[in-house]
């Protein structure tokens, strides 16, 4: 069997699972599925600046609220504002920000990036909490109506129903992720990973570092919208908790226990997260300290991540199974 | 004159670095710029090739001021340049450090419609260019675990991907053996064919095979400037600087 037979046949497969899904796991563990979706998503998009441009964010959750909170806004103040618009709503309002932030973003680096991005969060939080008349403080934004998804004359759903949100849910969160896997395939792709391994020669190939920067920044803050977006939806509520910076971290924690050396290790990431939490949380409400050990040992032992243990398991077969088959040592 | 600075000088917190150079370069000629260490070799490439604005002066690249203008103007421009540390993308491929300077030549920047890898004139102009820097067996290994010579040449042509109508080359054969300095100076030759270029060079036997012009820089100040020949020949710059190294 060719290997593209083999990738159509376990796409149909994966596909199919995707869709039976909430009939074979019933709603809990729907919810659980979509809560691992937008995380993964918000975790690739933060990978999309660590892993690939080199930029190690503390705030990612600000982007996030932005869309979480965009579209919980939008949604309790305009009446018969549908949902796809509201969503975009979300996604304006983090892509925004971003567009705020990003003449002083682009132009940093290590450690004053990371540390600029903790302080704008740690401020996007304190106003929420503090501007009670627009985003409810503590108790945040709730029981805002969520419009059925709708095209005139063909599908009227509504969301309310677990396993249509579902269908919405993996819909969205799903062709993000495809979006962001194709940009990094694509030559913008390249020069972001350019931009990691070496700015100064990027600029001396004659791109313009700021510029390009600033369109990653833009393009991984939108998606970062696009999961607080779909997660204010998922709730029926966005809250103070989404600005937290422990939000900021949960990205940082997933990519590196998933491994930021790859695309998809954030999204493995995100499924042993969501994998440790649901078990650890049957017996503990202190969840952090058993991902906090985790992480620990997979910095220790494995600190490509999860992934990097599957790509030398690759390799190592790949060597066996092709004698005098070149070793590909690089990513 | 493809390159003029005037009274160009430089300092960092007061101390003294470069003090009213006046360079100037005909266009298809190699000149070389040569001087004990710390004369001020590598910050007078900084300041042509933009990575900072000289204290005081202008440098003019073909007839316009560019003094300031920062790097990626002056390589859209035409004006390239390599580094006396290698600076190349150390965890991307051979083939795919090359691809990113066809990438910047053809000025495909931001298109993220089609997937690198389809491109197939870009795929071949880099295989073109891998074998003619002699690197196509690794092709698929990371620049960093090059072997230094061949991380060498990988730097150099990255410099020239832009096809860059000017090109500095800052210690391009530092640090080499007699056999890899030999390939690297024949690289160049290869490779800068038909091009200016300014070459930072301590290796003597290279910088009077390769250059048509020598500057010779001397605590941040021109000491002399002219042929090979006349070069050799003048008393100041034996006095300061060849008497060391050659006899």
């Amino acid at each position: 069997m060719t290997p593209t037979a083999l990738r159509w046949i376990g796409g149909s497969l994966a596909l199919a699972a995707l869709l039976a899904y909430p009939y074979l796991f019933g709603i809990y563990f729907t919810n659980v599925f979509v809560t691992f979706g937008i995380f993964a998503l918000y975790a690739v998009s933060f990978n999309l600046l660590l892993g690939f441009t080199g930029l190690l964010s503390f705030g990612h959750a600000m982007f996030f609220g932005a869309g979480g909170y965009g579209t919980a806004l939008a949604l309790t103040h305009f009446k018969s504002l549908p949902l796809l618009p509201a969503l975009v709503i979300g996604v304006v309002a983090a892509v925004a920000l971003a567009l705020l932030l990003s003449p002083l973003m682009v132009r940093v680096s290590g450690t004053a990036f990371s540390m600029l991005h903790l302080a704008f969060a740690q401020l996007m939080y304190v106003l929420a909490l503090k501007l009670r008349a627009v985003t409810g403080g503590e108790d945040g934004i709730g029981g805002f109506r969520i419009p059925p998804f709708r095209i005139p004359g063909l599908v009227n759903v509504d969301m309310k129903d677990p396993s249509s949100f579902y269908y919405f849910a993996a819909a969205v969160l799903g062709l993000s992720v495809f979006v962001l896997w194709f940009v990094t395939k694509t030559p913008f792709g390249s020069v972001m990973v350019g931009l990691r391994d070496n700015p100064n020669r990027v600029a001396y190939l004659g791109f313009r570092v700021p510029q390009t920067k600033a369109a990653v920044y833009l393009l991984s803050a939108g998606f970062a919208g696009v999961a607080g977006s779909v997660y204010a939806l998922f709730q029926n509520l966005v809250s103070a908790d989404a600005l937290h910076v422990l939000n900021s971290f949960t990205p940082v924690t997933m990519t590196m226990i998933g491994g930021v050396g790859s695309f998809f290790g954030p999204i493995l990431g995100a499924a042993i997260f969501g994998l440790i939490s649901e078990l650890t949380s049957r017996y503990t409400e202190r969840v952090e300290l058993v991902v906090g050990l985790i992480l620990i040992i997979v910095i220790m032992y494995a600190p490509q991540g999860f992934m990097g243990l599957v790509n030398a398991a690759r390799a190592r077969a790949r060597a066996r199974f092709a004698p005098g088959g070149a070793t590909e040592l690089a990513r | 004159m493809i390159l003029e600075t005037r009274d160009i000088s430089h300092d960092f917190d007061g101390l003294r670095v470069l003090s009213c150079v006046n360079l100037s370069v005909q266009r298809g000629e190699r000149h070389a710029v040569i001087g004990p260490n710390g004369a001020g070799k590598t910050t007078l490439f900084n300041v042509i090739t933009g990575t900072y604005a000289p204290r005081s002066g202008r440098v003019f690249f073909k007839d316009q001021d560019v003094t300031g203008a920062p790097p990626q103007a002056l390589v859209r421009l035409g004006m390239g340049r390599s580094f006396q540390i290698t600076s190349t993308f150390s965890r991307l491929t051979a083939f795919q450090n090359v691809r990113m300077g066809i990438l910047g030549r053809r000025g495909i920047r931001f298109n993220v419609f089609r997937k690198v890898d389809v491109m197939r004139e870009v795929t071949e102009e880099a295989e073109e260019v891998l074998r003619r820097i002699n690197l196509t067996a690794e092709r698929n290994l990371p620049a960093r675990l090059l072997s230094y010579g061949k991380h060498r040449a990988l730097e150099i042509s990255l410099a020239m991907s832009t096809e860059p109508e000017l090109v500095l080359l800052d210690e391009p054969t530092a640090g080499m053996s007699r056999d890899e300095t030999r390939t690297a100076v024949d690289l160049i030759r290869r490779l800068t064919e038909g091009r200016t270029v300014i070459i930072v060079e301590h290796d003597m036997d290279v910088v009077f095979s390769l250059a048509d012009r020598i500057t010779v820089l001397h605590h941040g100040e021109i000491l002399a400037t002219g042929s090979p020949r006349e070069i050799k020949a003048n008393q100041a710059v034996r006095d300061a600087y060849l008497g060391e190294v050659a006899d």
